[in-house]
């Protein structure tokens, strides 16, 4: 029975009902545990899981998930399982829908969360977080100094520098109607493993031209991050796949992408052409 | 007296293991654990090769919990299959990234970790050989600079540096064929990578030293080997280990050899206690013995008829830091890379390699699955070479009736010719051409390859008792790993032959202080081995029976038969005698009624002269399979969707079509893995990379189509009943279909495995078969 | 302390409570059923139910199923504890897992209990699923031996009878 309970007498699991108790509990040193799919794999990792955790699972206001005609506010302790099923078939939200309906498989689903997914800085492949990026979220972070609200781009850009001493309690995503968005994801089986590349995709489309592409790329480099030379490269023009692809391959230099044991580099940039006609080609299709 | 009908032993006979495991009551060996066992952990090298300088277990010992610490001077013998090379521990140097160093057994299994931490370890780091290249340079660094001094267990091996076991093929003229100006010339070159078993349950082992003795209670395939190497590695004599082993949670040849169950038997002996060693995921994954690395190059001679007039081949194995099965298997290169085709002369060298690596081991079909995928390929090169078809190429030059093999076997029936028609019936394929462009814009490719392998017979003993209740005992060797030949094929046997029901056979679990020697499981061995001695341990019991019932219903012998529970005269049903009244008065007069069975390999003879350094001559039971693959291909991405898989098998007789259904299913599925999916690296220390179910992509339920499983029976073969192995072959065509496929979809040449969208859109882009 | 029904039974367990829960059932309470094949989530084969929800009991620390219903698959359909139930060797409790037995769908059987416990509920509710829609569900559990189909053959049975009802 192999069970790595190292330091068993040394770990406590708190379950504050708030805000301000767990972001106390963290300043007194414990660490933010949510569905537990990332910290419960540390002795993969070779690193130690000791100390005392605060569980998220007992503060109300992380579960929230509240759609207005303005915004989807979401808990950052929402399950990609429920992301998928509420937000299922609402257009501006695809991005975000298939994303937590596509990731890793069922059972990880019902327990990896939103804050998880934007919290584990060491996890390339998160699909939420590149969703979330298209989509222009912001973040909503607390601290004991009081709430704060960053893009979604400054929080991926400087997560490390944002998070001691922070509690992501959730995102807030403008709703904009008319604007469509997809998701497209490239594991190397047909699904269950981690992505090589994601392209996320918002903009609107009127009389079959694109405007204001929101485009971001993930898995390909550590972190997830806007395509800008494509956006610009893709505003204003007509809604083409194949023309999109194109413009896609010649923009790939700007990408430094990550070697990984299960692809190398170069294979992560050289999809997102491919990617990038898939997720236009499912704007196509929704619009 | 006749003995049953062949048909008789047909049956779709459902599992007698499926309800526990249905509801999780059946217990495996990780699962038996617990119950005041000490937990053991192992201390291994992260460096490939060094001199073990300080190796202080002093530490550990104070380390709370603690109860007994072993190391090399605990397990002074030398293990190995051809060649002795293999300590328990390391001893003096280390050779492989991983390889154990010591082990400590605590009350918990914290604790055995925690006081590993506390083993003071100083290695003078050497230069490594990991790669085959750098293993055979000229002037190589020795894996083993001592190799000379271990002791040869089989003779005729050539070895020398790094070459750990050569093994040859000369028959016939390949110098002048190749000469021959008449001649086509086909030179081909292929490079596979390891795959890895990952049986869902690891190795593991409970051991306990009772009177004297161990008992090894462990996730085996091969207890007698555990007995022996166990034995050999402690220094005590073979009767002084038990082993038994509990239902097997899938084993696909990684537990056909003895690994780390001696390290739980000498800390049960030096602590008095019960002691439990399981591997970590990420330890079973690091230490798994691989289906190896290989580099195959290929060349034949086509005449103008468009016959192979020679072949000339050259295989590399790693063997990783220890000789192992791969020493074994330089042999069987003859036989698939030298197979399915007639060869007018040929010349094959096959080398097993030492690297710095960690060590390979057996894995289902072994060799077979790439030395098949090499000459699939090849045979395909050949024929778009020459412009030949590549169906009616295969037509024309299997091997059939009276042809003989690379060794100068003779074989027997139109096998394969007859299967290639089966095929050819009953493929419906998406298009009609091997390559085109579908609806969807990926590019599709078809191929049929043929594939042959061996059953590995060897020594297998049963014992069968019948009660007075009309129950039988089945006593063998043989294990369960999830294959139904002792949950299936096995009772089948031995009810049919006594005429009593399935159920009313009880299959012992193995047990080496019950049962005869025994191979082990694997090899497709099982039902044919191990059903042979049952077979002959029946007919003794029959005869016991039937004399017995002669005298009471006063008929010859030869006119009885046992069905239904019941000895009767053939010709009168009805008329006849309960079995339980029979044996119970045979007990009364001659004691409880038993019968014993053996059997081994006949050795079928190969050309004299023709092979060195081969451990069997010739294959007593060839195994052929013609598979058909139909693929889609992504030209954006390299993904390969398999649409449809078909499969004509030789499997002699059919005991259980629907669990051999279930074989072909399976493996099918496996094969696929290795031909797409999985993909073994090496970090820069030599250590593998893959270690767990992230990294190591097994296929899941979306990546396996359903395979169109065609059985083809009557192929001769010597197995009881005229069964042949039918387990192990349905990998065999797999990583070669497939390959042939891309091949054909992509218009590229296709000379690794496994094709990984990477690997695939590399070859697409002209980026060159390896990343 | 950590407060918990396992497969009925109200417990009190004195344990850290980051420990996954599928060593809490394996060690502590010898519910040797659950495997703990990959601890990360990949192969299911430690899948067990927390209150009535699929769950990957390797990622589950043990704290977080305080006050919760946690049914594995020994307790799977069943009413009473097991060893009040009454002895039925026949009886499977569930209709996929009479189905896999109908089926030869069984090998070496370590994924099978993760297998049954990811699957069951989801056919149960969602009745008409197919066998696409099945295989999909079945992304989060792998498995070695079988290749699949004859899993999703003993799905579809399984489901058979109610989906006849509803033509």
């Amino acid at each position: 029975m192999p069970p790595a309970n190292s330091s068993a007498e040394s770990r406590r699991l708190l379950t504050p009902a708030t805000i301000p108790a767990a972001l106390e509990a963290q300043a007194a040193g414990a660490r933010l545990l949510a569905g537990g799919t990332w910290l419960m794999r540390s002795a993969l990792r070779d690193e130690p899981l000791t100390g005392a955790f605060a569980s998220l699972h007992a503060i109300p206001a992380l579960s929230r998930l509240d759609l207005t005609p303005e915004a989807a506010e979401i808990g950052a302790a929402v399950t990609h399982a429920r992301l998928a099923e509420a937000l299922a078939g609402i257009p501006e939200l695809a991005p975000l829908a298939v994303a937590a309906g596509a990731s890793a498989n069922p059972g990880v689903r019902r327990a990896a969360t939103l804050g998880g997914n934007l919290c584990a800085t060491e996890f390339p492949a998160a699909d939420l977080a590149c969703a979330l990026l298209a989509l222009e979220a912001d973040v909503d972070l607390e601290r004991l100094s009081g709430p704060g609200r960053v893009y979604m781009a400054q929080f991926l850009a400087r997560r490390e520098a944002l998070l001691p001493g922070a509690l992501v309690a959730g995102v807030r995503i403008p709703r904009r109607a008319g604007r469509l968005g997809a998701h497209v994801r490239l594991p190397l089986r047909k699904a269950g493993d981690y992505p090589v590349a994601i392209v996320s995709l918002t903009a609107e489309v009127a009389d079959g031209r694109l405007s204001r592409p929101v485009i971001a790329v993930g898995s390909v480099e550590p972190v997830a991050r806007r395509w800008a030379e494509l956006e610009a490269a893709l505003d204003g023009v007509s809604l083409d796949p194949a023309a999109g692809a194109s413009a896609a391959a010649g923009l790939l230099s700007s990408f430094s992408p990550r070697e990984g044991i299960e692809a190398p580099g170069w294979y992560r940039a050289e999809v997102l052409p491919a990617l990038v006609r898939r997720a236009l080609a499912a704007l196509e299709a929704s619009a | 007296m006749s003995a049953p009908d062949p048909a008789a032993h047909v049956l779709d006979l459902p599992r007698r293991d499926a309800r526990d495991k249905l509801t999780g009551a059946t217990r495996y060996t990780v699962d038996r654990m617990g119950a005041g066992a000490l937990h053991a952990a192992i201390l291994r090298a992260t460096g490939p090769a060094g001199r073990i300088v300080t190796l202080d277990l002093a530490p550990a010992l104070s380390m709370p919990g603690v109860r007994g610490v072993a190391a090399a001077a605990d397990a002074p013998g030398l293990h190995g299959i051809g060649v002795a090379d293999h300590p328990l521990f390391a001893r003096g140097h280390v050779r492989q990234p991983g390889e154990p160093l010591a082990a400590v057994a605590a009350d918990t299994l914290d604790q055995a970790r925690a006081a590993l931490k506390a083993i003071v370890v100083e290695i003078d780091p050497d230069p490594a050989c990991l790669t085959l290249d750098e293993a055979v340079a000229p002037g190589a660094r020795l894996v083993h600079p001592d190799w000379r001094d271990y002791a040869t267990l089989v003779e005729g091996g050539n070895r020398r540096d790094n070459i750990a076991w050569e093994a040859r093929v000369d028959r016939g003229e390949v110098d002048a064929a190749f000469a021959d100006p008449t001649m086509r010339i086909v030179e081909s070159a292929y490079e596979v990578g390891r795959q890895s078993h990952v049986p869902f349950e690891p190795r593991a082992a409970v051991a306990r030293w009772e009177d004297g003795r161990v008992h090894l209670e462990c996730s085996t395939q091969a207890p007698w080997t555990v007995r022996r190497v166990t034995a050999e590695v402690m220094g005590i004599a073979p009767s002084q280990v038990r082993v038994t082993v509990p239902p097997v949670g899938g084993g696909f040849g990684l537990k056909f050899d003895c690994s780390i169950e001696p390290i739980a038997a000498i800390l049960a002996r030096k602590t008095g206690r019960a002691v439990a060693l399981e591997l970590s995921r990420a330890e079973e994954a690091a230490s798994c013995l691989c289906r190896e690395n290989a580099r195959i190059r290929i060349s034949s001679a086509i005449d103008p008829q468009g016959h192979i007039a020679a072949r000339d081949a050259e295989v590399l194995m790693d063997c990783g830091a220890y000789g192992g099965e791969q020493v074994f298997l330089t042999t069987m290169t003859a036989h698939t890379l030298g197979g399915n085709y007639r060869l007018g002369a040929v010349r094959l060298v096959t080398k097993a390699v030492y690297t710095n690596t960690p060590p390979n081991g057996a894995f289902r079909a072994c060799n077979g699955v790439y030395c098949t995928f090499a000459l699939e390929r090849h045979t395909d090169e050949i024929c778009a070479q020459l412009g030949l078809d590549p169906l009616e190429f295969r037509r024309a030059n299997v091997v059939g009736d009276g042809d003989i093999g690379a060794t100068g076997q003779v074989f027997r029936g139109n096998v394969l010719g007859e299967m290639l028609e089966r095929m050819e019936d009953a493929s419906v394929p998406v298009l009609p051409a091997l390559s085109g462009t579908l609806p969807d814009g990926r590019l599709y490719g078809r191929a049929r390859t043929v594939g042959t392998w061996f059953v590995f017979v060897g020594p297998s003993s049963a014992t069968v008792h019948l009660h007075d209740d009309g129950s039988a005992t089945l006593v063998t060797a043989g294990v369960e790993i999830g294959s139904g030949s002792m949950a299936q094929g096995l009772p089948q046997i031995v009810a049919a032959q006594l005429g009593i029901a399935p159920d009313k056979v009880v299959v012992r679990q193995a047990d080496t202080d019950a049962s005869g020697l025994d191979m082990g499981v694997g090899g497709g061995r099982t039902t044919v081995s191990l059903g042979a001695a049952s077979l002959e341990a029946c007919a003794a019991v029959r005869a016991q029976l039937l004399e017995a019932a002669a005298e009471m219903l006063q008929t010859p012998a030869s006119g009885l038969i046992l069905r239904d529970g019941r000895a009767e005269i053939a010709a009168s049903p009805g008329a006849g005698v309960p079995i339980p009244e029979l044996v119970g008065r045979i007990q009364a007069s001659l004691g409880p009624v038993a019968g014993h069975g053996a059997f081994t390999a006949p050795g079928e003879p190969a050309m004299p002269g023709c092979t060195a350094g081969h451990f069997i001559e010739a294959i007593d039971i060839p195994v052929h399979a013609v598979h058909e693959a139909e693929i889609a291909l992504d030209p954006d991405t390299g993904h390969v969707e398999v649409l449809a898989y078909r499969v004509v098998q030789d499997v002699g007789l059919a005991l259980n079509p629907r669990a051999v259904r279930g074989q072909i299913q399976g493996g099918v599925a496996q094969g696929l893995g290795y031909a797409l999916h999985e993909e073994i690296t090496h970090d820069a220390a030599g250590a593998i990379r893959q270690t767990g179910f992230e990294t190591y992509r097994i296929p899941g339920a979306l990546d396996v189509p359903r395979v169109e499983a065609i059985l083809h029976e009557g192929g001769p073969s010597i197995g009881p009943l005229g069964i042949k192995g039918a387990g192990e072959v349905p990998i065999l065509n797999v990583p070669a279909a497939i390959a042939c496929a891309v091949a054909n979809a992509g218009g590229v040449r296709v000379g690794a495995l496994p094709l990984t969208p990477p690997r695939v859109l590399a070859l697409l882009r002209g980026r060159g078969g390896r990343d | 302390m950590i407060r918990l029904r396992v497969n009925g039974e109200p417990l009190a367990l004195d344990l850290d409570p980051m420990t996954p829960l599928v060593d809490l059932l394996r060690r502590d309470l010898g519910l040797t059923g659950a495997k703990a094949v990959c601890r990360e989530g990949f192969c299911g084969a430690c899948t067990v139910h927390v209150d009535g929800e699929p769950r990957l009991a390797c990622l589950t620390p043990a704290g977080l199923v305080d006050g919760r219903e946690v049914v594995t698959i020994e307790g799977l359909g069943r009413n009473a504890p097991p060893s009040v139930a009454p002895v039925d060797d026949a009886a499977l409790p569930t209709a996929l897992q009479r189905a896999m037995l109908e089926e030869d769908a069984v090998q070496c059987g370590m994924c099978f209990p993760g297998m049954v416990m990811a699957l069951a509920p989801v056919l149960e509710a969602e009745p008409s699923m197919d066998r696409e829609a099945i295989r999909r569900a079945m992304t989060g559990n792998l498995c070695r031996c079988t290749g699949y189909e004859r899993i999703l053959d003993a799905a579809v049975l399984a489901l058979r009878p109610q989906q006849e009802a509803a033509e």
